[in-house]
């Protein structure tokens, strides 16, 4: 048992593995190595590397960067104090979870129409605001989500010294709450990133033009210029690399904020 | 990790005379019945109450609730507005209301309806797939690898769920292309030629590459509700001689029922949005062999503009995950 069991595991190792061997080495092989599947030796070149840090792949990486860090930031200063009022005060009872929850899973195929529209008519479209805006819909509500589970975790009393020792509840709130789940809010933060740094689909209808985040211009590789795969293998790990990291970093919190509804990963 | 809710009292309104500063010592002996004491607070004479003055919670709650209503909730109503109307963007000045004539000529349209059901059988098949992968590998990781190990082994198997789909679909798209492909490259020596985007296989190969990527999801979640159950009851099977697989029948898979459910609703709920694959490999055919609902409402929109009926086609959508959601909120929502 315990041998089949470590076969299996071996088994899926291997068939995770697989795909990011594949993109490491095409990024590496030129042209006609990568017509030929099975040309395994091959001396690597990095013309494919060169060739997309040319092409202007920094500006997505830019781009790709503000929404997330924008799109983060409004929403942990929003969502933090609306968890706590949630979690600790139970502020909007049922209807304030059940709208969060809905939000949450809610497809963007919904949301798409009526945004483009709005971004139409704002003068916003092929711009960064309509991106952000966009993806605040499903960003917003998993960090509310995630932190909602936070703050429930705070013991009560830890409040209710604060508050005998003359805090007010902001102060309470400020000073012994938020360091208690600051470690949580740096996971949902990161994870809050990873969502908006991998979204396609609200990216390439709001601003597929002349500000394309990473993965349109990911996707751009495959379809205007041709397949040019060894240049679309390096924008993949452009793409791949950070995230990967990212996930080292907030797999254990992770477990928690998605137990309890964290939808989109 | 599961459970009940801890506060039954919650939907009680504060008492308007609550002083901030000085924790009010009140006497409100209805107001401390099980729930409260639950939270292990003080009951009887003097019960140091956490709920504010009217004002502060709602303070908290507003921006949240502002940004939420503009965004999400006034688009959605602006978009079932737009479903009962013709609106196309290159005729503008034709619009109109005509009631569920949208709905109606979806409910007639070949290709939206291969559409759906290409999306349920997805959606069904990938999930189902995935839970038993990530079910087995969970048991066997268990198994396999104590303490450490484990955790790096595991940090590793997560990763696809973290890469951008695009880049999946892409990564699959050359993988199994049939002349640059490796995967067919590798086949043909074997005497197996398989086209993998082909009319007959090409829904199934999106749906193998959904598994590679969202099965170490299945495994995170059931993992951790491995590792949180009790010893007692496993410890009693071994007692009493029960083997493996009788007592993974009876007592693993009756302990793990609820975090099962989560993991396979909110999955169920995720891959109805299925696009970046379609997008990147198939764009919907051969035929209309992988048209999936997102990817129809990308068109449908955005290609030929028709958003009147892009957004009745979403919101079939918003039905059928409402359908999903209530039991979703039952179990993780209510505590």
């Amino acid at each position: 048992m315990r041998k089949i069991a470590a076969l299996f595991v071996g088994a899926w190792v291997v068939v995770v593995a697989f795909p990011y061997l594949w993109v490491l080495a095409a990024s590496f092989k030129t042209q006609k190595e990568l017509i030929d599947p099975r040309s395994f030796l091959f001396v690597p070149t990095l013309d494919n590397w060169r060739e997309v840090v040319a092409s202007g792949i920094g500006d997505s990486v830019v781009s790709s960067v503000i929404v997330g860090v924008a799109t983060v930031t409004i929403s942990a200063l929003v969502a933090v104090p609306g968890a706590y009022a949630i979690a600790r005060w139970r502020a909007g009872g049922e209807v304030a979870r059940f709208g969060i929850l809905l939000s949450e899973v809610l497809p963007p195929a919904v949301l798409v129409v009526p945004l483009f529209l709005f971004a139409l008519n704002l003068g916003l479209r092929d711009t960064l605001a309509a991106v952000i805006a966009s993806h605040l819909t499903f960003v917003l509500p998993v960090m509310t989500w995630f932190m909602v589970g936070f703050f429930d975790g705070v013991p009560r009393e830890l409040e209710e010294q604060a508050l005998v020792d003359g805090h007010g509840r902001i102060g309470a709130f400020v000073k012994v709450v938020l360091p208690q789940v600051l470690p949580g809010i740096g996971a949902a933060v990161i994870f809050g990133f990873v969502l908006s740094w991998n979204d396609l689909f609200y990216a390439l209808i709001l601003a597929g033009g002349n500000e394309r985040t990473l993965p349109v211009a990911i996707a751009s590789y495959n379809t205007f210029r041709g397949v040019e795969l060894g240049q679309m293998a390096v924008a993949i790990l452009i793409s791949v690399v950070p995230v990967l990291i990212a996930s080292f970093v907030v797999q254990k919190r992770l477990i928690r904020g998605i137990s309890r509804g964290g939808l989109k990963v | 990790m599961i459970g009940g809710r801890g506060d039954p009292t919650a939907g009680v309104p504060p008492p308007p005379s609550w002083s901030n500063r000085h924790p009010c010592h009140d006497h409100d002996p209805g107001h401390a019945p099980s729930g409260e004491s639950r939270r292990r607070q003080p009951r009887g004479a003097s019960v140091i109450r956490l709920v504010p003055r009217l004002g502060i919670r709602h303070v908290f709650l507003a921006p949240l609730l502002i940004v939420l209503g503009g965004i999400v909730a006034y688009p959605l109503l602006y978009s079932l507005w737009l479903s009962f109307t013709n609106f196309n963007i290159i005729k503008q000045d034709q619009t109109r209301l005509v009631g569920l004539d949208q709905y109606l000529g979806l409910a007639a349209n070949e290709t939206y309806v291969a559409g759906l059901v290409n999306t349920l059988v997805f959606v069904g098949l990938a999930v189902a797939i995935e839970l038993v992968l990530g079910l087995a590998l969970a048991l066997a990781l268990q198994r396999v690898l104590p303490g450490r190990g484990r955790n790096a082994l595991r940090s590793f198997l997560l990763t696809p769920m973290f890469v951008t789909p695009i880049a999946v679909g892409l990564m699959f798209r050359f993988l199994l292309n049939q002349q640059l492909g490796l995967i067919p490259a590798i086949l043909e020596p074997l005497g197996v030629r398989i086209d993998f985007f082909g009319t007959q296989l090409a829904l199934f190969s999106i749906i193998a590459i959904d598994v590679w990527q969202w099965t170490p999801f299945m495994l995170l979640l059931l993992l951790a509700g491995l590792e949180s159950l009790p010893p007692q009851p496993f410890e009693a099977a071994k007692v009493d001689g029960a083997g493996t697989w009788f007592t993974f029948r009876n007592v693993t898979l009756p302990l793990l029922r609820p975090v099962i459910a989560v993991a396979a609703l909110i999955r169920g709920l995720d891959a109805f949005k299925v696009f970046e694959y379609v997008f990147a490999i198939t764009r919907g055919g051969p035929g209309s062999a992988t048209e999936t609902l997102q990817y129809q409402v990308y068109r449908t929109g955005f290609s030929f503009f028709r958003l009147g009926e892009a957004a009745a086609m979403a919101f079939v959508l918003v039905v059928i995950v409402l359908l999903l959601i209530v039991p979703l909120y039952r179990r993780v929502g209510d505590r």
